[in-house]
């Protein structure tokens, strides 16, 4: 059996036909005037495209408040766990002391725990802090599910710096700290980069906790702006809402096929949930 | 990995093999850990022993306001267990996963072996659209498939309507007959999973040593044997790593299901992650959502202990 053999290209491209559907439909969807949403017989191209259906959207009033509200919690949550991160990583992978493993399995393990394991605590906590609906409670909270995968991360990529690298260094009179922030630092920068796009992606796309937290439109972070846009009274905008989900999606993809080469490794790690 | 230091054994050892620098009592990890360790502890170990000090009380909506709760002790364990919706969800909770997780596995599986029989071209749009629908938000790809299952104008019910075999399905409303809501439900989280999946299973099958492939094709054994005997005994621990993984995840999910059908029709989708955010946070009995936390938490803590000894096992340097 030769590579490429039509039986394979044939259910290659079933495959891709039915896996690309949805987001084939969401971008027709965002791109189609509503006499052409709402037809007995779907048309599977826009006959006249427009971009009504994004200022649709984008004029929202709520939507460039909860832009910026997204990118305040999620700048914060990634640069919080990065700095965090990797004073962690670094202690985790270069270091040998007693209770390590410890750490580590607990590190491991609270990546596993249910989401309301953890919201319904904070919810209390903050609510009897006067916190509830604050951007720092959001923060804790995504802290909360991003740093351990942060660390957990970053040190595979500390792991994998060879130790005669460290030995050089404090050969040339180098001392630890010196050792790491000028040269183990700048080795792992390209883990530190995809850890900061896994950590945008897990905090971006939260809707649970920042849907149970927020309770004020005007507090609302991107996915809780776009799942309110389906209102039970006056009928879903199908047009305006496919826009919104493409807006809200395209960095996401954007930045999942910039660092595709260490999304196995990232995943396996144990976050950014599907 | 890393040289002998690293995996010596913790604590003074007689004789080292690598006498390292890292050996050394210092204070460096200590001062480099506890950042991070602070933190944690802030946000996620103390929030657990909350919650389990919030399920001893009888914490509620009235609470919420004037900060008075009493300690009822076991009663809201004593309630969860003689609740039929508890058991209910459960069992639902069960039967889901074991659905998803069967269903994404296998096709992860099949599209994995796939990329393997395919060129180059081929290979590369499939990865690419692997990566999309594996990208796309879950809040997003949920309102995407409500669109898709929209009783009237969605494509789902037109295509069906199309094929004949269930009559007139036009007008099929799926978030409203458990049967159906289920299916969507299903079809979505498999959509979302299955990339992972084959991506992961692939990176494995790619390393499977192409003499053992040419040699059972020499004996002339069928390309069905030579999967079944070579390359899956080449999978089986990424196969167990990619299950485990599964099974925790999709008994967590909940975003996909309360967008759909919001655990509804009825209870028919509510499982355990849905039962207990209605619990805590539509009729705030947090004290009583507390307790199912806790349970939900436990059994899972079953799940995750095996997935971290598999992960000891297969040589992880912890």
């Amino acid at each position: 059996m030769t590579r490429g053999g039509w039986k394979a290209k044939a259910l290659a491209a079933a495959f891709c036909l039915v896996w690309a559907f949805p987001v084939y439909w969401m971008v027709n969807t965002a791109f189609k005037p509503r006499s052409e949403i709402f037809t007995s017989t779907p048309l599977f191209w826009p006959r006249h495209p427009t971009l009504g259906n994004f200022s649709t959207a984008l004029s929202q009033k709520q939507f460039l408040t909860n832009l910026g509200n997204s990118v305040i919690v999620v700048a914060a949550t990634v640069i919080v766990s990065i700095v965090l991160g990797i004073f962690a990583a670094a202690a985790l992978s270069r270091f040998r002391f007693r209770g390590r493993r410890v750490i580590m399995v607990v590190i491991l393990a609270v990546q596993m725990l249910p989401a309301t394991a953890l919201l319904i605590p904070m919810f209390v906590m903050f609510n009897s802090l006067d916190m509830l609906g604050t951007f720092a409670a959001l923060v804790l909270a995504y802290v909360a599910t991003v740093l351990p995968f942060s660390i957990w991360v970053m040190r595979g990529f500390f792991v994998m710096i060879p130790a005669e690298i460290e030995e050089a260094a404090h050969i040339d009179g180098a001392g630890n700290w010196r050792t790491l922030i000028s040269v183990l630092f700048p080795l792992v920068a390209p883990g530190v980069i995809a850890t900061g796009i896994f950590s945008f992606i897990a905090a971006w796309n939260d809707y649970l906790i920042a849907y149970t937290f927020m309770q004020d439109e005007s507090r609302y972070t991107l996915p809780v702006w776009l799942a309110s846009f389906t209102n039970p009274h006056t009928g879903t905008d199908y047009g305006s809402q496919m826009a919104a989900s493409v807006i809200f999606a395209v960095p996401v993809i954007v930045f999942f096929l910039a660092i595709q080469r260490n999304l196995v490794a990232g995943m396996s790690a144990g976050a950014v949930k599907g | 990995m890393l040289g002998g230091a690293l995996d010596a054994p913790p604590g003074p050892s007689p004789a080292p093999a690598h006498r390292s620098r890292r050996r050394r009592r210092d204070l460096a990890p200590l001062v480099l850990l506890s950042p991070a360790c602070l933190v944690l502890a802030v946000v996620t170990l103390a929030p657990i022993g909350f919650l389990v000090a919030t399920s001893f009380t009888d914490y509620n909506q009235r609470t919420l306001f004037t900060g008075e709760y009493a300690n009822v002790g076991l009663q809201q364990y004593t309630e969860l267990l003689s609740d039929n919706d508890f058991w209910t969800s459960l069992l639902r909770t069960v039967i889901f996963t074991a659905a998803m997780v069967a269903g994404s596995v296998l096709i992860g599986m099949g599209v994995s072996h796939l990329l393997t029989r395919l060129g180059r071209g081929w290979r590369y749009t499939v990865t690419v659209v692997l990566i999309v629908a594996w990208a796309m938000p879950n809040v997003a790809s949920s309102l995407v498939w409500n669109w898709l299952f929209q009783p009237g104008y969605g494509v789902a019910n037109w295509a069906l309507a199309r094929l004949g075999i269930f009559g007139d399905t036009t007008s099929l409303n799926w978030a409203q007959d458990p049967m159906l809501a289920y299916i969507a439900i299903w079809l979505l989280i498999v959509w979302q999973a299955v990339p992972f999946i084959a991506l992961t299973l692939n990176a494995a099958e790619t390393q499977v040593p192409k003499e053992y492939l040419e040699a059972a094709r020499l004996d002339g054994a069928s390309e069905y044997a030579i999967y079944r005997i070579v390359t899956l005994n080449h999978l089986r621990p990424t196969l167990l790593l990619v299950t485990i993984l599964s099974v925790i995840w999709d008994y967590n999910v909940f975003n996909q299901i309360w967008l759909i059908s919001r655990g509804g029709p009825g209870d028919a989708t509510s499982t355990l992650g849905v039962f207990t955010y209605k619990t805590a946070f539509v009729g705030f009995h947090i004290g009583h959502g507390a307790a199912v936390s806790v349970v939900t938490t436990l059994i899972l803590l079953g799940l995750t202990a095996v997935y971290i000894r598999n992960l000891l096992k297969s040589g992880e340097d912890l």
